[in-house]
């Protein structure tokens, strides 16, 4: 085909999906796909393969294609021009029940030749907890609404009984209506422009494009793989739920131009909704993958074909149904994004040529914090605490990760504005900044991760709940590489102060200075009700190479822009200081001590 | 007022190369000047600029200044300090426990924004800017406001005075202040400024309070932070450029253009450095809205490409779009700012083949105007944009820059056929008809997209085609949206000049407040009251008053639990009663759903009304412009050859008649293919297409 037609229809495929994500955020208007840009929506050809990723959460490009395929093969004979379907099964394809997919399939007088698919998380989705993440649930049964497909919409109609009685499952029904219709509006404009792309060139020519832009990717991966060295690469990562600790062990061989992940090793699946399914681990995989191997590839089917995943039955990244999972992808599925980003890393690491796009781990650790209860206007507000997008950049092998910089498997998110959580939810913030010694130590610092700390404001109820689904406060997670430390671990205090106790908190600047007792929570429903305060800290992004070799005037710079403390320049970085510049000599004694510490050790080891 | 010997209206807009004027006089023609940008003396440039366009009227630059009663201008000054992080050594004070608002920026979100998606999905090699306050010069203060502006905890003088003599000790030049809340209730943000004049006179001090007072913290600390950042440097452009100009003989008013398309006195402009931002590309926006005006077709796409970049905005009906998320380099700013979306694709943007895939890019990268393109024989290898249209007949290597520059055909051959054409294994010809369609292909896609994201269909729209080589591309994309005629203007090269002297003096006011959509009217009036009092007054100082003010109001609504905002103009009589009101709320339902699509309202959470703008106008003088007779339709006396061009519907080469714009007349018909040569631009009218010379001399292209 000639490249000229090709090009344009490749930058007309990838404006499809930018049109239809336009309209998915239009008309949602909700804060989660707005600002988090918790979101996603792609292309995928007749037989449901991936065609064109884009850039929303990851970890949906791939179960999204297994949503077309369940579609396909459950509605074989009933696929009509103008349906629409619903999937949010998790044993089917979807990651937990509030990541509903809607697909759509694409014909062009009267032939299937594309799906469209997308994903918002809704409102709700009637599960034992509000807002989908449910820590209470037992089983995939407590978790709410799921269907492994339903057409929503047929023939362009939209089926009303069906609509009524999703929306009779859900709290804030209007809300999740709102959300289900973007999500309708999105599929329509991904159709619309699909076919008049269609029109236009022709159906057996954007048909020969589609096949040539898979095969480039597969074959672009292919080479890619091929110039990095073989070998095999772990990981290991641990989740806490409800005091249990589970891993996730990551074997990545890498074989000429093949990659396999092999989860063998991981801890059977848990009675709690930290697990996630195969499909869920696949796309948790993919999601770190597309952007760390595949910055300038586009991101389809070609991609996936190079790749093996074997993740065994019955474990906390293949869970058996009826396993609770609504928690997965704060859960499990982030542990498969960092065992994953931790093997890419070391492989690309170990190439010459492609050491710079090596990264250590980002952000290792969400957490979900949904508050819920009347707010000062007397409405209901149920939302995320949406800093737990805010994550931190792993360091680079040229340089420090990005202060607050986000997160991999996302790569456009963001956080809210103060301003605009205080108007929104009954509470009020006491700080929110930068946390200190927060990012990994190593020769390349990992980005800091942040603290913040809330108390209830003009609330008629006295304030409100939160359910809350958060890992990483026992170990930290975030891993260095190339002898780089990891990022320092989360944190959740619930600080309870009696009714009658004292209220010197009410400006207070640091956890220290909160009067009332600390209780570490992370799992359930708690409340932040009268002097009750809540603590939250998270993870800064692993460290790349040696703290000992970090250069004295950039950990000093660290000191004085507030992201390294005094003491660990000196204890971890070795790094003395007289005043705000380097202590030559001290450094110097410092780090030779430090060195034969090391070496002393290693010998009696 | 001014003696009768001065007519001119003269408008000067400094862009980042060129610095364009525009001289008007009733019953003359319209005259243009341009000159070199000048960085970092742009006043310089200035005059360079006026003194073309008054020598093209036989005088000298004094002569014209002193029969100039107007003087209207726009600048890049501030756009500048901040790309080459020149401004003034600034530190923030801000509340304490948030010292990080500004370094953070709401995540990654000051990571990506700005970023091309080729760029956003390769994060491992993306950084943060490093903001223009160091976290050192950052001060946390003990104080604090709510979320309905009571204060929980006054700002103590001393604590305040404890906070401006940080700063002052690590030599800061500029202090912004920026609280949570305090758009609410400045009270404590005052205190500041208080202290600091008391403390520092010298130091120049910026409120977000006064400057944004708008919701959103991380945006309204960034805003207040360029402020007092480009603050100094703004204001000491605008002194030397007023004294030069006194010293040239000119003593009228000096006025300039903000982002939002209004003008300003400059002594208030001085003030606001930030409202100077992208105020060029506003201008270009007015300039389109006042020839939409002129020509009856108030619904425009307004299409630039010049060197580097090409750019859009759209007008609908005559009202303008404002940058939801406004950006200066890679900072986030708080200000009405007319929406101009631009790509990296220009007559200079270089043409490769993607690693890997081998299918032909243009851009992101440019060859700029040096080494610039292989044609331009300065020593770019790299084959661009601007080759290509040489390569393909639009661009006659005798007649560019009106024969000033000649152009090297085989150097531009050589380089694209050994870069481009061979690799692909086609022919010089074949290949640079593709890369020439798939530059068209990214603009008819970008512009899709805006159009989409508005909720507007582009086949409803005139389109305007300005710059140095929209002509050359404009009749296919414009085909292909469907739109319903393009024009390219008479003005098209300077089009930014040309909007200044579109524009009327605009001060924005706006006061943030939530209440349903219930509220009586006279609640809202009541808030509506004191700005209403400031902006007459204000303009009665400027010397309007009368029918010469305008006052706009219009609200901010959004359905309840939702995050878009749409700005709603109040169509009814002000004050409002119960029925305007109605009215008004009827409007803000009709805008939601064109905009964000059928389906899209949420009405049963209800509606609310967050923000109450005031736009209030100060009606200046406008240049009659007198249309010419039109004439007979035979263009033949302009046509100086033929020659092959590439004619898209034909797919290859074909004969073209080629026109010398100076030589066509009003009422003149050109039919495609056809190109036109002005001295600065050149039109291509495409097969099928017909282009008329209107009476103000713009090029009218039509689809049969």
């Amino acid at each position: 085909m000639d490249p000229i037609t090709f090009s344009i229809i490749r930058h007309r495929l990838f404006r499809v999906v930018e049109e239809a994500v336009i309209t998915l955020k239009h008309v949602s208007g909700s804060a989660i796909t707005n600002e988090g840009h918790d979101l996603m929506v792609s292309l995928y050809r007749a037989d449901g393969s991936l065609l064109m990723g884009g850039v929303g959460f990851l970890h949906h490009l791939t179960s999204a294609s297994e949503a077309c395929k369940a579609i396909i093969r459950r509605f074989e004979g009933d696929i009509e021009e103008g349906d629409i379907f619903l999937l949010n099964d998790p044993y089917t394809a979807a990651l937990h029940t509030s990541d509903i997919y809607l697909v759509s399939p694409i014909h062009h007088e009267g032939r299937l030749i594309a799906w469209s698919a997308c994903f918002v998380h809704v409102f709700d989705i009637g599960a034992m907890n509000p807002g989908g993440f449910a820590p209470d649930a037992q089983d995939i049964f407590t978790e709410g609404f799921s269907s492994p497909g339903i057409k929503v919409v047929s023939r362009g109609r939209l089926r009303q009984d069906v609509w009524d009685t999703i929306l009779n499952m859900v709290r804030g029904p209007e809300m999740v209506a709102l959300d289900l219709r973007s999500m309708i509006a999105c599929n329509n404009v991904a159709r619309e422009r699909m076919l008049a792309l269609v029109q236009k060139y022709g159906v057996e020519t954007v048909d020969e494009a589609c096949r040539l832009l898979i095969e480039q990717s597969e074959r672009r991966l292919r080479e890619r793989l091929t110039e990095l060295p073989d070998g095999r690469w772990q990981s290991r990562q641990y989740l806490e739920a409800k005091g249990e600790t589970y891993r996730v062990v990551l074997t990545m061989t890498k074989e000429a131009d093949r990659l396999i992940f092999d989860f063998t090793g991981s801890s059977p699946q848990s009675p709690y909704s930290v697990n996630c399914t195969k499909w869920a681990s696949l796309g948790g995989l993919f999601a770190p993958l597309f952007p760390l191997l595949c910055y300038d590839i586009v991101w389809n089917e070609g991609v996936i074909k190079p790749i093996t995943m074997i993740a065994p039955e019955g474990s906390i990244v293949n869970c058996t149904r009826p396993a609770p999972v609504s928690v997965a992808t704060v859960g499990a599925i982030q542990s498969v994004n960092n065992a994953a980003c931790a093997t890419i890393g070391k492989l690309l690491a170990a190439s010459e040529r492609y050491a710079e796009e090596a990264t250590s781990v980002w952000h290792a650790n969400h957490f979900a914090i949904f508050m819920f209860g009347r707010n000062q206007r007397g409405g209901l507000s149920i939302g995320i605490l949406t800093e737990t997008f805010a994550g931190a950049g792993g360091a680079r092998t040229f340089a420090d990760g990005v202060d607050v910089g986000g997160e991999i498997p996302n790569p456009i998110s963001r956080m809210a504005n103060v301003e605009t959580i205080e108007a929104t939810f009954p509470i009020r913030y006491l700080f929110r900044r930068r946390l200190v010694d927060s990012g990994g130590p190593g020769l390349y610092r990992g980005g800091t991760g942040m603290e913040l700390a809330i108390v209830p404001h003009d609330a008629p109820d006295g304030g409100l709940h939160y359910v809350i689904s958060g890992k990483g406060a026992k170990f930290p997670q975030s891993d260095g590489l190339g002898g780089g430390l990891p990022g320092a671990p989360n944190d959740y205090v619930w600080v309870h102060t009696p009714a009658e106790g004292a209220d010197a908190g009410r400006f207070a600047l640091a956890l220290d200075a909160m009067p009332g007792e600390k209780q570490p929570v992370a799992w359930g429903v708690y409340p932040l009700m009268g002097k009750d305060g809540l603590y939250v800290r998270w993870n800064g992004g692993g460290g790349i190479g040696d703290p000992l070799a970090r250069e004295p005037a950039a950990v000093a710079k660290d000191v004085v822009t507030g992201a390294v403390s005094t003491e660990a320049a000196a204890a971890v970085y070795g790094v003395e200081l007289a005043g705000t510049a380097v202590d030559v000599a001290g450094t110097e004694r410092r780090r030779t001590a430090a060195r034969r510490w090391r070496l002393g050790r290693e010998a009696a080891e | 007022m001014a003696s009768p010997s001065r007519t001119y209206m003269v408008a000067t807009d400094v862009g980042g190369t060129c610095t364009d004027t525009i001289v008007f006089a009733d019953g003359e023609p319209v005259r243009l000047g341009k000159s070199l940008s000048t960085p970092p003396n742009f006043a310089d440039g200035v005059l360079d600029s006026i003194r073309d366009a008054a020598r093209s009227m036989g005088m000298t630059l004094e002569d014209l200044l002193a029969r100039t009663k107007l003087f209207v201008h726009g600048s890049t000054v501030v756009d500048n300090t901040v790309l080459t992080r020149d401004g003034a050594r600034t530190g923030l004070i801000t509340t304490a426990g948030f010292e990080d608002t500004l370094l953070v920026t709401r995540g990654a979100y000051g990571r990506w924004s700005g970023l091309s998606e080729d760029r956003i999905k390769h994060p491992v090699r993306t950084e943060r800017a490093p903001a223009l306050v160091d976290a050192d010069r950052i001060v946390g203060v003990a104080e604090r406001t709510d979320y309905k502006g009571a204060v929980l905890l006054p700002l103590e003088e001393a604590e305040a005075e404890r906070a401006v003599r940080a700063l002052l000790d690590k030599g800061v030049e500029a202090i912004a202040v920026a609280f949570l809340w305090s758009f609410y209730n400045p009270r404590n943000e005052q205190m500041v400024r208080d202290v600091a004049r008391r403390l520092a006179p010298d130091v120049y001090c910026t409120l977000s309070s006064d400057l944004a007072p708008v919701p959103g913290e991380y945006e309204r600390t960034s805003t207040t932070v360029i402020n007092a950042y480009a603050g100094r440097i703004t204001r000491a452009y605008l002194d030397s450029l007023s004294r030069l100009l006194v010293a040239t003989g000119y003593d009228g008013p000096l006025m300039v253009m903000q982002g939002y398309g209004g003008l300003l006195p400059a002594a208030e402009a001085a003030e606001r450095s930030i409202g100077m931002l992208e105020c060029g590309p506003a201008a270009g926006v007015i300039g389109s809205r006042a020839l939409g005006r002129l020509l009856d077709q108030p619904d425009v796409i307004a299409t630039d490409m010049g060197g580097t970049t090409f750019k859009v905005s759209v007008i609908q009906n005559g009202e303008i779009e404002y940058a939801r998320e406004p950006m200066v380099d890679r900072f986030h700013y708080a200000q009405p700012k007319i929406e101009v979306v631009s790509i990296g694709a220009g007559g200079g943007s270089i043409v490769s083949l993607e690693p890997g895939s081998g299918a032909p890019r243009v851009g992101p990268r440019s060859a700029g105007s040096r080494p610039g393109p292989v044609c331009y024989g300065l020593g770019g290898t790299e084959p661009t944009l601007t080759d290509v249209f040489m390569l393909i007949g639009y661009m006659d290597p005798g007649t560019f820059l009106g024969g000033s520059m000649r152009l090297d055909r085989e150097g531009a051959k050589r380089a694209f056929d050994e870069k481009i054409a061979r690799p692909l294994g086609l022919s010089t010809e074949e290949a640079a008809f593709g890369v020439y369609r798939v530059a068209c292909a990214q603009i008819t896609d970008l512009i899709h997209e805006i159009t989409v994201e508005r909720g507007l269909d582009p086949r409803d729209f005139t389109l305007h085609a300005f710059g140095g080589s929209c002509g050359m591309v404009a009749g296919i994309f414009g085909a292909e949206l469907n739109v319903k005629r393009l024009v390219i203007p008479y003005t098209a090269s300077v089009n930014c000049a040309f909007g200044l002297v579109s524009a009327d003096i605009v001060h924005e006011y706006s006061t943030t407040r939530v209440l349903p959509a219930g509220t009586p009217a006279e609640d809202v009036n009541a808030i509506y009251a004191p700005m209403v009092a400031r902006a007459l007054k204000d303009l009665a100082a400027e010397g309007f008053a009368g029918d010469r003010v305008g006052l706009e109001w219009s609200v901010d609504l959004r359905y309840m639990r939702q995050v878009h905002e749409v700005q709603t103009p109040v169509r009814a009589a002000t004050p409002l009663d119960t029925a305007g009101m109605e009215r008004l709320v009827g409007d803000f339902e009709a805008l939601y759903e064109r905009k964000y699509g059928k389906g899209s309202a949420y009405r049963e959470a209800g509606i609310e009304m967050t923000m109450f703008r005031l736009t209030a106008r100060g009606l200046m003088e406008r240049p009659r412009l007198e249309p010419a007779a039109p004439g007979g339709s035979d263009a033949s006396a302009a046509l100086t050859g033929r020659r092959p061009i590439f004619v898209e519907a034909a797919g290859g080469f074909r004969d073209a008649d080629i026109y010398d714009f100076g030589r066509l007349a009003p009422g003149n018909v050109v039919r495609g293919p056809a190109v036109i040569h002005t001295p600065i631009t050149t039109i291509v009218v495409q097969a099928g297409q017909r282009g008329t010379i209107d009476p103000y001399r713009n090029v009218i292209v039509d689809f049969d």
